[in-house]
Protein backbone atom coordinates (compact mmCIF):
# COMPACT_ATOMS: atom_id res chain seq x y z
CA UNK A 1 0.00 0.00 0.00
CA UNK A 2 2.81 2.31 0.92
CA UNK A 3 4.63 1.54 -2.30
CA UNK A 4 1.65 2.64 -4.30
CA UNK A 5 2.20 6.35 -3.79
CA UNK A 6 5.68 5.94 -5.27
CA UNK A 7 4.69 3.72 -8.16
CA UNK A 8 2.00 6.18 -9.19
CA UNK A 9 4.78 8.71 -9.77
CA UNK A 10 6.70 6.19 -11.86
CA UNK A 11 3.60 5.59 -13.92
CA UNK A 12 3.04 9.31 -14.44
CA UNK A 13 6.67 9.71 -15.48
CA UNK A 14 6.36 7.00 -18.11
CA UNK A 15 3.24 8.55 -19.58
CA UNK A 16 4.82 11.99 -19.45
CA UNK A 17 8.00 10.94 -21.22
CA UNK A 18 6.00 9.22 -23.95
CA UNK A 19 4.11 12.44 -24.66
CA UNK A 20 7.05 14.04 -26.35
CA UNK A 21 7.80 11.93 -29.39
CA UNK A 22 9.75 14.61 -31.17
CA UNK A 23 12.19 15.23 -28.36
CA UNK A 24 12.76 11.49 -28.19
CA UNK A 25 13.59 11.42 -31.87
CA UNK A 26 15.99 14.34 -31.56
CA UNK A 27 17.72 12.57 -28.71
CA UNK A 28 18.18 9.40 -30.73
CA UNK A 29 19.68 11.38 -33.61
CA UNK A 30 21.98 13.20 -31.19
CA UNK A 31 23.16 9.90 -29.77
CA UNK A 32 23.87 8.49 -33.22
CA UNK A 33 25.92 11.57 -34.13
CA UNK A 34 27.88 11.25 -30.91
CA UNK A 35 28.59 7.60 -31.67
CA UNK A 36 29.82 8.42 -35.18
CA UNK A 37 32.27 10.94 -33.77
CA UNK A 38 33.44 8.46 -31.16
CA UNK A 39 33.86 5.75 -33.76
CA UNK A 40 36.24 7.80 -35.87
CA UNK A 41 38.07 9.16 -32.89
CA UNK A 42 38.92 5.72 -31.56
CA UNK A 43 39.63 4.41 -35.03
CA UNK A 44 42.24 7.12 -35.41
CA UNK A 45 43.71 6.24 -32.04
CA UNK A 46 43.96 2.58 -32.91
CA UNK A 47 45.30 3.27 -36.41
CA UNK A 48 48.12 5.36 -35.04
CA UNK A 49 49.00 2.74 -32.43
CA UNK A 50 51.48 0.10 -33.46
CA UNK A 51 49.60 -2.83 -31.96
CA UNK A 52 46.02 -4.02 -32.27
CA UNK A 53 45.58 -4.11 -28.56
CA UNK A 54 45.90 -0.85 -26.65
CA UNK A 55 45.91 -1.01 -22.86
CA UNK A 56 44.58 -4.54 -23.00
CA UNK A 57 41.56 -3.65 -25.13
CA UNK A 58 40.97 -4.30 -28.82
CA UNK A 59 39.24 -1.75 -31.03
CA UNK A 60 35.99 -3.72 -30.82
CA UNK A 61 36.23 -3.96 -27.04
CA UNK A 62 36.69 -0.22 -26.73
CA UNK A 63 33.91 0.56 -29.13
CA UNK A 64 31.42 -1.73 -27.41
CA UNK A 65 32.37 -0.19 -24.10
CA UNK A 66 31.93 3.38 -25.34
CA UNK A 67 28.64 2.71 -27.12
CA UNK A 68 27.12 1.00 -24.11
CA UNK A 69 28.45 3.71 -21.81
CA UNK A 70 26.71 6.36 -23.85
CA UNK A 71 23.50 4.31 -23.89
CA UNK A 72 23.77 3.95 -20.14
CA UNK A 73 24.35 7.67 -19.83
CA UNK A 74 21.26 8.52 -21.84
CA UNK A 75 19.04 6.77 -19.36
CA UNK A 76 20.98 7.48 -16.22
CA UNK A 77 21.27 11.24 -16.71
CA UNK A 78 18.06 12.59 -15.24
CA UNK A 79 18.95 16.26 -15.13
CA UNK A 80 18.09 16.29 -11.44
CA UNK A 81 20.46 19.17 -10.82
CA UNK A 82 18.61 21.29 -13.35
CA UNK A 83 15.30 20.30 -11.90
CA UNK A 84 16.25 21.18 -8.34
CA UNK A 85 17.97 24.38 -9.41
CA UNK A 86 15.06 25.54 -11.49
CA UNK A 87 12.44 24.80 -8.89
CA UNK A 88 14.51 26.71 -6.34
CA UNK A 89 14.77 29.70 -8.65
CA UNK A 90 11.13 29.70 -9.60
CA UNK A 91 9.92 28.94 -6.09
CA UNK A 92 8.14 25.80 -7.26
CA UNK A 93 10.08 23.91 -4.63
CA UNK A 94 7.59 25.18 -2.06
CA UNK A 95 4.83 23.20 -3.76
CA UNK A 96 7.01 20.08 -3.86
CA UNK A 97 7.94 20.45 -0.22
CA UNK A 98 4.25 20.56 0.63
CA UNK A 99 3.61 17.09 -0.72
CA UNK A 100 3.12 14.59 2.11
CA UNK A 101 6.36 12.88 1.12
CA UNK A 102 10.07 13.27 1.66
CA UNK A 103 11.37 15.58 -1.07
CA UNK A 104 14.34 13.39 -1.95
CA UNK A 105 12.10 10.41 -2.50
CA UNK A 106 9.43 12.44 -4.22
CA UNK A 107 11.91 13.68 -6.78
CA UNK A 108 13.46 10.27 -7.32
CA UNK A 109 10.16 8.58 -7.95
CA UNK A 110 8.95 11.42 -10.13
CA UNK A 111 11.92 10.73 -12.35
CA UNK A 112 11.86 6.96 -12.16
CA UNK A 113 9.33 6.84 -14.99
CA UNK A 114 11.62 8.59 -17.46
CA UNK A 115 14.18 6.12 -16.36
CA UNK A 116 12.10 3.07 -17.12
CA UNK A 117 11.05 4.34 -20.51
CA UNK A 118 14.62 5.39 -21.40
CA UNK A 119 15.92 1.99 -20.42
CA UNK A 120 13.58 0.27 -22.82
CA UNK A 121 13.72 2.89 -25.55
CA UNK A 122 17.45 3.65 -25.59
CA UNK A 123 19.52 1.17 -23.69
CA UNK A 124 17.83 -2.04 -24.79
CA UNK A 125 17.80 -1.24 -28.55
CA UNK A 126 21.43 -0.10 -28.41
CA UNK A 127 22.41 -3.22 -26.52
CA UNK A 128 20.66 -5.51 -28.99
CA UNK A 129 22.05 -3.62 -31.98
CA UNK A 130 25.61 -3.77 -30.65
CA UNK A 131 25.20 -7.39 -29.76
CA UNK A 132 24.11 -8.32 -33.28
CA UNK A 133 26.54 -6.00 -35.07
CA UNK A 134 29.57 -7.37 -33.26
CA UNK A 135 28.50 -10.94 -33.88
CA UNK A 136 28.16 -11.99 -30.27
CA UNK A 137 31.13 -10.15 -28.83
CA UNK A 138 29.01 -9.43 -25.77
CA UNK A 139 28.78 -12.57 -23.66
CA UNK A 140 25.24 -13.56 -22.65
CA UNK A 141 25.19 -15.44 -19.38
CA UNK A 142 25.40 -14.81 -15.67
CA UNK A 143 27.05 -11.49 -16.49
CA UNK A 144 23.61 -10.09 -17.44
CA UNK A 145 22.37 -10.75 -13.93
CA UNK A 146 25.42 -9.14 -12.35
CA UNK A 147 24.96 -6.21 -14.67
CA UNK A 148 21.30 -5.78 -13.68
CA UNK A 149 22.14 -5.74 -9.99
CA UNK A 150 25.02 -3.39 -10.64
CA UNK A 151 22.94 -0.92 -12.67
CA UNK A 152 20.39 -0.58 -9.89
CA UNK A 153 23.18 0.49 -7.57
CA UNK A 154 24.67 2.77 -10.23
CA UNK A 155 21.35 4.54 -10.48
CA UNK A 156 21.25 5.02 -6.74
CA UNK A 157 24.81 6.36 -6.52
CA UNK A 158 24.26 8.63 -9.51
CA UNK A 159 21.07 9.99 -7.99
CA UNK A 160 22.76 10.67 -4.67
CA UNK A 161 25.53 12.60 -6.40
CA UNK A 162 22.99 14.56 -8.45
CA UNK A 163 20.88 15.30 -5.43
CA UNK A 164 23.92 16.42 -3.49
CA UNK A 165 24.93 18.74 -6.33
CA UNK A 166 21.39 20.04 -6.62
CA UNK A 167 21.35 20.83 -2.92
CA UNK A 168 24.34 23.13 -3.44
CA UNK A 169 21.99 25.26 -5.59
CA UNK A 170 20.13 26.18 -2.42
CA UNK A 171 23.18 28.23 -1.47
CA UNK A 172 24.39 29.48 -4.81
CA UNK A 173 21.01 30.09 -6.48
CA UNK A 174 22.71 29.41 -9.80
CA UNK A 175 22.79 26.09 -11.56
CA UNK A 176 24.74 26.24 -14.75
CA UNK A 177 28.33 26.21 -13.56
CA UNK A 178 27.72 23.68 -10.86
CA UNK A 179 25.94 21.35 -13.21
CA UNK A 180 28.65 21.53 -15.84
CA UNK A 181 31.32 20.89 -13.25
CA UNK A 182 29.47 17.89 -11.89
CA UNK A 183 28.95 16.49 -15.36
CA UNK A 184 32.59 16.81 -16.36
CA UNK A 185 33.80 15.23 -13.14
CA UNK A 186 31.34 12.36 -13.29
CA UNK A 187 31.75 11.63 -16.99
CA UNK A 188 35.54 11.67 -16.85
CA UNK A 189 36.14 9.91 -13.55
CA UNK A 190 33.43 7.32 -13.99
CA UNK A 191 34.83 5.94 -17.22
CA UNK A 192 31.81 7.04 -19.22
CA UNK A 193 33.81 8.77 -21.96
CA UNK A 194 37.15 6.97 -21.76
CA UNK A 195 37.55 3.42 -20.44
CA UNK A 196 39.41 3.38 -17.16
CA UNK A 197 42.09 1.13 -18.69
CA UNK A 198 43.37 4.13 -20.66
CA UNK A 199 44.17 6.25 -17.64
CA UNK A 200 47.73 6.44 -16.31
CA UNK A 201 48.53 4.25 -13.37
CA UNK A 202 48.46 6.60 -10.32
CA UNK A 203 45.25 8.27 -11.54
CA UNK A 204 43.63 4.89 -12.13
CA UNK A 205 44.29 3.87 -8.54
CA UNK A 206 42.81 7.11 -7.25
CA UNK A 207 39.77 6.61 -9.44
CA UNK A 208 39.14 3.17 -8.00
CA UNK A 209 38.88 4.77 -4.59
CA UNK A 210 36.32 7.36 -5.73
CA UNK A 211 32.59 6.71 -6.00
CA UNK A 212 32.35 7.73 -9.66
CA UNK A 213 33.78 4.57 -11.22
CA UNK A 214 30.95 2.66 -9.55
CA UNK A 215 28.47 4.44 -11.80
CA UNK A 216 29.67 3.47 -15.29
CA UNK A 217 32.82 1.40 -15.07
CA UNK A 218 31.46 -1.14 -12.60
CA UNK A 219 28.32 -2.27 -14.45
CA UNK A 220 30.03 -2.19 -17.85
CA UNK A 221 33.03 -4.23 -16.76
CA UNK A 222 30.66 -6.80 -15.27
CA UNK A 223 28.64 -6.88 -18.46
CA UNK A 224 31.57 -7.30 -20.81
CA UNK A 225 33.34 -10.00 -18.85
CA UNK A 226 32.15 -13.44 -20.02
CA UNK A 227 33.41 -15.53 -17.13
CA UNK A 228 34.54 -13.28 -14.32
CA UNK A 229 36.20 -14.61 -11.20
CA UNK A 230 33.62 -14.70 -8.41
CA UNK A 231 36.02 -12.68 -6.30
CA UNK A 232 36.05 -9.85 -8.82
CA UNK A 233 32.24 -9.79 -9.00
CA UNK A 234 32.03 -9.70 -5.25
CA UNK A 235 34.53 -6.87 -4.94
CA UNK A 236 32.87 -4.81 -7.65
CA UNK A 237 29.36 -5.20 -6.28
CA UNK A 238 30.57 -4.80 -2.70
CA UNK A 239 32.31 -1.53 -3.54
CA UNK A 240 29.16 -0.31 -5.24
CA UNK A 241 27.01 -1.22 -2.28
CA UNK A 242 29.38 0.61 0.02
CA UNK A 243 29.24 3.76 -2.11
CA UNK A 244 25.49 3.41 -2.40
CA UNK A 245 25.12 3.62 1.37
CA UNK A 246 27.78 6.26 1.89
CA UNK A 247 26.44 8.59 -0.80
CA UNK A 248 22.88 8.05 0.31
CA UNK A 249 23.73 9.06 3.86
CA UNK A 250 25.85 12.02 2.77
CA UNK A 251 23.25 13.42 0.38
CA UNK A 252 20.42 12.93 2.87
CA UNK A 253 22.28 14.60 5.71
CA UNK A 254 23.43 17.48 3.53
CA UNK A 255 19.85 18.03 2.35
CA UNK A 256 18.49 17.92 5.91
CA UNK A 257 21.02 20.47 7.10
CA UNK A 258 20.48 22.71 4.08
CA UNK A 259 16.73 22.58 4.33
CA UNK A 260 16.94 23.58 7.96
CA UNK A 261 19.08 26.46 6.88
CA UNK A 262 16.37 27.48 4.45
CA UNK A 263 13.48 27.17 6.88
CA UNK A 264 15.42 29.19 9.42
CA UNK A 265 16.91 31.86 7.20
CA UNK A 266 14.44 31.89 4.37
CA UNK A 267 15.15 31.30 0.73
CA UNK B 1 -16.08 26.93 16.70
CA UNK B 2 -12.92 24.88 17.45
CA UNK B 3 -9.67 26.63 16.61
CA UNK B 4 -7.68 25.09 13.81
CA UNK B 5 -4.84 27.56 13.51
CA UNK B 6 -3.32 29.09 16.59
CA UNK B 7 -0.54 31.63 16.23
CA UNK B 8 1.04 33.38 19.18
CA UNK B 9 3.47 36.26 18.79
CA UNK B 10 5.33 34.92 15.81
CA UNK B 11 8.20 36.86 14.38
CA UNK B 12 10.24 35.98 11.34
CA UNK B 13 13.56 37.57 10.57
CA UNK B 14 15.64 37.08 7.45
CA UNK B 15 19.33 37.64 7.06
CA UNK B 16 19.94 39.58 3.88
CA UNK B 17 23.30 40.38 2.40
CA UNK B 18 23.92 44.10 2.02
CA UNK B 19 24.56 44.43 -1.69
CA UNK B 20 26.89 47.10 -2.95
CA UNK B 21 26.68 48.96 -6.21
CA UNK B 22 28.71 48.52 -9.36
CA UNK B 23 31.23 45.95 -10.48
CA UNK B 24 33.63 46.68 -7.65
CA UNK B 25 30.81 46.37 -5.15
CA UNK B 26 29.67 43.07 -6.64
CA UNK B 27 33.19 41.69 -6.35
CA UNK B 28 33.37 42.80 -2.74
CA UNK B 29 30.01 41.16 -2.09
CA UNK B 30 31.52 37.78 -2.93
CA UNK B 31 33.48 37.93 0.30
CA UNK B 32 31.15 40.09 2.31
CA UNK B 33 29.78 39.03 5.66
CA UNK B 34 27.85 42.24 5.96
CA UNK B 35 24.29 41.10 6.67
CA UNK B 36 21.32 43.09 7.76
CA UNK B 37 18.36 41.61 9.54
CA UNK B 38 14.99 42.14 7.91
CA UNK B 39 11.92 41.54 10.00
CA UNK B 40 9.31 40.18 7.60
CA UNK B 41 6.71 39.29 10.22
CA UNK B 42 6.63 41.16 13.47
CA UNK B 43 4.86 39.78 16.51
CA UNK B 44 1.69 38.55 14.85
CA UNK B 45 -0.94 36.64 16.83
CA UNK B 46 -4.13 35.23 15.47
CA UNK B 47 -6.40 32.26 15.71
CA UNK B 48 -8.64 30.87 13.03
CA UNK B 49 -11.61 28.58 13.57
CA UNK B 50 -12.64 25.49 11.67
CA UNK B 51 -14.65 26.34 8.57
CA UNK B 52 -13.86 30.05 8.44
CA UNK B 53 -12.96 31.91 5.27
CA UNK B 54 -10.42 34.52 6.18
CA UNK B 55 -9.17 37.20 3.84
CA UNK B 56 -5.52 37.89 4.43
CA UNK B 57 -4.68 41.24 2.94
CA UNK B 58 -1.79 43.58 2.65
CA UNK B 59 0.29 45.31 0.02
CA UNK B 60 3.12 43.50 -1.78
CA UNK B 61 5.96 42.64 0.55
CA UNK B 62 3.81 43.03 3.65
CA UNK B 63 4.70 39.60 4.98
CA UNK B 64 1.66 37.66 3.81
CA UNK B 65 3.54 34.89 2.01
CA UNK B 66 5.99 34.57 4.86
CA UNK B 67 3.15 34.01 7.32
CA UNK B 68 1.57 31.45 5.01
CA UNK B 69 4.89 29.67 4.54
CA UNK B 70 5.18 29.43 8.31
CA UNK B 71 1.68 27.98 8.57
CA UNK B 72 2.50 25.39 5.93
CA UNK B 73 5.79 24.49 7.60
CA UNK B 74 8.16 25.61 4.86
CA UNK B 75 9.58 28.31 7.12
CA UNK B 76 10.35 28.16 10.79
CA UNK B 77 9.46 31.22 12.84
CA UNK B 78 12.32 33.05 14.55
CA UNK B 79 10.24 33.23 17.69
CA UNK B 80 6.69 32.57 18.78
CA UNK B 81 4.38 29.59 18.67
CA UNK B 82 2.36 28.20 15.83
CA UNK B 83 -0.05 25.28 15.86
CA UNK B 84 -1.95 24.01 12.84
CA UNK B 85 -4.51 21.38 13.75
CA UNK B 86 -2.44 20.51 16.80
CA UNK B 87 0.79 20.12 14.81
CA UNK B 88 3.84 22.31 14.83
CA UNK B 89 4.09 22.68 11.05
CA UNK B 90 7.86 23.03 10.58
CA UNK B 91 8.54 20.02 12.81
CA UNK B 92 6.00 17.73 11.15
CA UNK B 93 5.93 19.14 7.66
CA UNK B 94 4.95 15.86 6.03
CA UNK B 95 2.17 15.22 8.51
CA UNK B 96 0.97 18.79 8.22
CA UNK B 97 0.98 18.49 4.43
CA UNK B 98 -1.71 15.83 4.68
CA UNK B 99 -3.98 18.39 6.39
CA UNK B 100 -3.52 21.29 4.04
CA UNK B 101 -4.00 22.19 0.42
CA UNK B 102 -2.34 25.07 -1.38
CA UNK B 103 -2.95 27.07 -4.52
CA UNK B 104 -0.45 29.66 -5.63
CA UNK B 105 -2.07 31.76 -8.33
CA UNK B 106 0.99 31.93 -10.53
CA UNK B 107 2.18 28.33 -10.21
CA UNK B 108 0.55 25.04 -10.82
CA UNK B 109 1.04 21.88 -8.84
CA UNK B 110 -0.49 19.82 -11.63
CA UNK B 111 1.42 17.57 -14.00
CA UNK B 112 1.91 19.83 -16.93
CA UNK B 113 1.96 17.26 -19.72
CA UNK B 114 -0.78 14.99 -18.39
CA UNK B 115 -4.56 15.20 -18.62
CA UNK B 116 -6.14 16.56 -15.44
CA UNK B 117 -7.61 13.21 -14.47
CA UNK B 118 -4.10 11.70 -14.33
CA UNK B 119 -2.97 14.46 -11.97
CA UNK B 120 -5.99 13.68 -9.81
CA UNK B 121 -5.09 9.99 -9.77
CA UNK B 122 -1.52 10.76 -8.76
CA UNK B 123 -2.73 13.01 -5.95
CA UNK B 124 -5.16 10.29 -4.91
CA UNK B 125 -2.27 7.87 -4.43
CA UNK B 126 0.12 10.38 -2.90
CA UNK B 127 -2.41 11.53 -0.30
CA UNK B 128 -3.75 7.99 0.02
CA UNK B 129 -7.34 9.03 -0.57
CA UNK B 130 -9.72 6.04 -0.27
CA UNK B 131 -11.65 5.22 -3.47
CA UNK B 132 -14.94 6.10 -1.86
CA UNK B 133 -13.85 9.60 -0.83
CA UNK B 134 -12.19 10.21 -4.17
CA UNK B 135 -15.30 9.26 -6.13
CA UNK B 136 -17.45 11.31 -3.79
CA UNK B 137 -15.23 14.31 -4.34
CA UNK B 138 -15.34 13.95 -8.12
CA UNK B 139 -19.13 13.73 -7.93
CA UNK B 140 -19.21 16.87 -5.82
CA UNK B 141 -16.97 18.66 -8.34
CA UNK B 142 -19.23 17.53 -11.13
CA UNK B 143 -22.21 19.07 -9.39
CA UNK B 144 -20.39 22.38 -8.91
CA UNK B 145 -18.56 22.92 -12.16
CA UNK B 146 -18.54 21.45 -15.60
CA UNK B 147 -15.39 19.37 -15.15
CA UNK B 148 -15.89 16.65 -17.72
CA UNK B 149 -14.40 18.62 -20.63
CA UNK B 150 -11.44 19.49 -18.39
CA UNK B 151 -10.68 16.01 -17.08
CA UNK B 152 -9.18 14.70 -20.29
CA UNK B 153 -7.42 17.85 -21.32
CA UNK B 154 -3.65 18.11 -20.74
CA UNK B 155 -2.91 20.90 -18.30
CA UNK B 156 -0.55 22.64 -20.71
CA UNK B 157 -3.40 23.15 -23.16
CA UNK B 158 -5.66 24.79 -20.62
CA UNK B 159 -6.41 28.48 -20.42
CA UNK B 160 -5.26 30.29 -17.30
CA UNK B 161 -8.79 30.24 -15.93
CA UNK B 162 -9.25 26.51 -16.49
CA UNK B 163 -5.86 25.83 -14.97
CA UNK B 164 -6.62 27.88 -11.86
CA UNK B 165 -9.94 26.12 -11.51
CA UNK B 166 -8.21 22.76 -11.83
CA UNK B 167 -5.58 23.76 -9.30
CA UNK B 168 -8.25 24.69 -6.80
CA UNK B 169 -10.02 21.37 -7.33
CA UNK B 170 -6.69 19.58 -6.88
CA UNK B 171 -6.01 21.41 -3.62
CA UNK B 172 -9.37 20.33 -2.18
CA UNK B 173 -9.14 16.75 -3.47
CA UNK B 174 -7.76 15.10 -0.35
CA UNK B 175 -10.35 16.91 1.75
CA UNK B 176 -7.80 18.92 3.72
CA UNK B 177 -8.82 20.81 6.82
CA UNK B 178 -7.24 24.01 5.60
CA UNK B 179 -6.72 25.39 2.11
CA UNK B 180 -4.41 28.29 1.43
CA UNK B 181 -5.29 30.28 -1.67
CA UNK B 182 -2.66 32.77 -2.72
CA UNK B 183 -4.14 35.21 -5.23
CA UNK B 184 -6.31 32.62 -6.95
CA UNK B 185 -8.06 35.08 -9.23
CA UNK B 186 -4.98 36.92 -10.47
CA UNK B 187 -5.11 37.60 -14.19
CA UNK B 188 -8.59 36.17 -14.72
CA UNK B 189 -11.55 37.74 -16.49
CA UNK B 190 -14.69 38.76 -14.66
CA UNK B 191 -16.81 35.70 -15.41
CA UNK B 192 -14.01 33.30 -14.46
CA UNK B 193 -13.45 35.23 -11.24
CA UNK B 194 -17.13 34.84 -10.40
CA UNK B 195 -17.00 31.12 -11.19
CA UNK B 196 -13.99 30.58 -8.96
CA UNK B 197 -15.52 32.54 -6.11
CA UNK B 198 -18.70 30.46 -6.30
CA UNK B 199 -16.64 27.30 -6.32
CA UNK B 200 -14.57 28.27 -3.28
CA UNK B 201 -17.70 29.30 -1.43
CA UNK B 202 -19.46 26.02 -2.23
CA UNK B 203 -16.49 23.86 -1.25
CA UNK B 204 -16.11 25.71 2.02
CA UNK B 205 -19.77 25.22 2.80
CA UNK B 206 -19.91 21.59 1.75
CA UNK B 207 -16.68 20.36 3.32
CA UNK B 208 -16.33 22.85 6.20
CA UNK B 209 -12.84 23.55 4.94
CA UNK B 210 -11.04 26.48 6.46
CA UNK B 211 -9.94 28.81 3.70
CA UNK B 212 -7.21 31.38 3.99
CA UNK B 213 -7.34 33.71 1.05
CA UNK B 214 -4.64 36.14 0.04
CA UNK B 215 -5.69 38.62 -2.57
CA UNK B 216 -5.43 42.13 -3.89
CA UNK B 217 -8.92 41.99 -5.31
CA UNK B 218 -11.52 43.50 -3.01
CA UNK B 219 -14.14 41.69 -5.09
CA UNK B 220 -12.83 38.36 -3.82
CA UNK B 221 -12.96 39.60 -0.28
CA UNK B 222 -16.48 40.96 -0.66
CA UNK B 223 -17.76 37.75 -2.18
CA UNK B 224 -16.14 35.30 0.20
CA UNK B 225 -14.80 36.55 3.49
CA UNK B 226 -16.57 37.36 6.73
CA UNK B 227 -13.40 38.16 8.48
CA UNK B 228 -10.31 39.88 7.24
CA UNK B 229 -6.83 40.32 8.54
CA UNK B 230 -4.67 43.12 7.25
CA UNK B 231 -0.94 43.10 7.59
CA UNK B 232 1.58 45.70 6.52
CA UNK B 233 5.33 45.85 7.02
CA UNK B 234 5.06 42.65 9.03
CA UNK B 235 2.71 44.10 11.60
CA UNK B 236 -0.93 43.23 12.02
CA UNK B 237 -3.13 46.26 11.39
CA UNK B 238 -6.59 44.83 11.50
CA UNK B 239 -8.35 41.61 12.42
CA UNK B 240 -12.10 41.76 12.49
CA UNK B 241 -15.39 41.42 10.63
CA UNK B 242 -15.58 42.70 7.15
CA UNK B 243 -18.73 44.67 8.07
CA UNK B 244 -16.62 46.63 10.45
CA UNK B 245 -14.20 47.53 7.71
CA UNK B 246 -16.94 48.47 5.26
CA UNK B 247 -17.13 51.78 7.08
CA UNK B 248 -13.68 52.43 5.76
CA UNK B 249 -14.10 51.53 2.17
CA UNK B 250 -17.70 50.56 1.46
CA UNK B 251 -18.81 54.11 0.89
CA UNK B 252 -15.71 55.24 -0.92
CA UNK B 253 -15.30 55.36 -4.68
CA UNK B 254 -12.43 56.74 -6.66
CA UNK B 255 -13.55 59.03 -9.43
CA UNK B 256 -10.90 59.45 -12.08
CA UNK B 257 -11.17 62.18 -14.68
CA UNK B 258 -9.03 63.36 -17.53
CA UNK B 259 -9.03 67.06 -18.26
CA UNK B 260 -6.31 67.57 -20.83
CA UNK B 261 -3.25 69.76 -20.19
CA UNK B 262 -1.37 69.90 -16.93
CA UNK B 263 -3.30 67.66 -14.54
CA UNK B 264 -1.26 68.85 -11.53
CA UNK B 265 -2.44 72.40 -11.95
CA UNK B 266 -6.03 71.34 -12.57
CA UNK B 267 -5.93 69.12 -9.50
CA UNK B 268 -4.89 72.13 -7.48
CA UNK B 269 -8.06 73.92 -8.60
CA UNK B 270 -10.26 70.92 -7.86
CA UNK B 271 -8.73 70.64 -4.43
CA UNK B 272 -9.92 74.16 -3.77
CA UNK B 273 -13.37 73.41 -5.11
CA UNK B 274 -13.80 70.17 -3.18
CA UNK B 275 -12.04 70.64 0.14
CA UNK B 276 -13.76 67.67 1.79
CA UNK B 277 -12.27 65.02 -0.55
CA UNK B 278 -8.69 63.97 -1.15
CA UNK B 279 -7.50 64.74 -4.66
CA UNK B 280 -4.40 63.42 -6.34
CA UNK B 281 -3.01 63.54 -9.86
CA UNK B 282 -0.62 61.59 -12.05
CA UNK B 283 0.54 62.26 -15.62
CA UNK B 284 -2.90 61.72 -17.07
CA UNK B 285 -5.58 61.25 -14.50
CA UNK B 286 -6.92 63.21 -11.58
CA UNK B 287 -8.30 60.99 -8.84
CA UNK B 288 -10.92 62.16 -6.40
CA UNK B 289 -11.68 59.87 -3.48
CA UNK B 290 -15.40 60.43 -2.94
CA UNK B 291 -17.11 59.51 0.31
CA UNK B 292 -20.58 58.61 -0.86
CA UNK B 293 -22.05 59.31 2.54
CA UNK B 294 -21.15 62.95 2.03
CA UNK B 295 -21.92 63.39 -1.64
CA UNK B 296 -23.00 61.27 -4.59
CA UNK B 297 -20.34 60.57 -7.20
CA UNK B 298 -22.73 61.76 -9.88
CA UNK B 299 -23.15 65.12 -8.14
CA UNK B 300 -19.41 65.55 -7.80
CA UNK B 301 -19.02 64.76 -11.46
CA UNK B 302 -21.75 67.22 -12.35
CA UNK B 303 -20.11 69.92 -10.33
CA UNK B 304 -16.72 69.27 -11.91
CA UNK B 305 -18.21 69.29 -15.38
CA UNK B 306 -19.38 72.86 -14.96
CA UNK B 307 -15.90 74.16 -14.40
CA UNK B 308 -13.71 71.67 -16.28
CA UNK B 309 -13.63 70.20 -19.70
CA UNK B 310 -13.81 66.48 -18.83
CA UNK B 311 -12.67 64.29 -21.70
CA UNK B 312 -12.81 60.93 -20.04
CA UNK B 313 -13.81 59.41 -16.73
CA UNK B 314 -13.49 56.18 -14.74
CA UNK B 315 -15.02 54.94 -11.53
CA UNK B 316 -13.08 52.58 -9.32
CA UNK B 317 -13.72 50.70 -6.11
CA UNK B 318 -11.31 51.63 -3.40
CA UNK B 319 -8.26 49.35 -3.58
CA UNK B 320 -6.70 47.36 -0.77
CA UNK B 321 -3.80 49.73 -0.78
CA UNK B 322 -6.10 52.67 -0.24
CA UNK B 323 -7.97 50.88 2.55
CA UNK B 324 -4.68 50.23 4.27
CA UNK B 325 -3.62 53.82 3.75
CA UNK B 326 -6.86 55.01 5.29
CA UNK B 327 -6.47 52.66 8.23
CA UNK B 328 -2.99 54.01 8.74
CA UNK B 329 -4.13 57.57 8.57
CA UNK B 330 -7.28 57.34 10.62
CA UNK B 331 -6.82 54.28 12.83
CA UNK B 332 -9.41 51.60 13.39
CA UNK B 333 -12.51 52.29 15.38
Amino acid sequence: MNLRKYLTLTRAGIIESLQFRLSFLVMVIGNILYLIVVYFLWKAIYDSAETDIVNGMTFTDTLIYIVLASALFSFMEMYIVWEIGRSIQSGKIVLDLLKPMDYRRYLFWSYSGTFVSQFFLTFMPTFIAVSIATGGAIPLGMNLLYFAVSVVMSVSINYSIDFFTGTICLYTESIWGINIMKQVIVLLLSGATIPLAFFPEPLKTIMYYLPFQSIYNAPLSLLLDGNPEPQKVLITLGTQLLWCIVMLVISRVFWKISLRQITVNGG
Amino acid sequence: MPEIIEIKNITKEFKVLNRREGLKGSLKDLFSRDYKIVRAVDNVSLSIGQGEIVGYLGPNGAGKSTTIKMMTGVLEPTSGEILVDGNIPYRNRTKNAQNIGVVFGQRSQLWWALPLVESFKILKDIYRIPDENYNGMIELYRSLVDIDPLLHKPVRQMSLGQRTLSDILAAFLHDPKIVFLDEPTIGLDVSMKAKIRTLIHALNKEKKTTVILTTHDMGDVDALCHRIIIIDKGKMLYDNDIEHLKGFFGSYRTLKIRVGEDPEKQAEKIRAELPEFSVSADDEWISVLVDEEKAKVIDVLGQLQKTHNIRDMQLEEISTEEVIKKIYEEGVQ
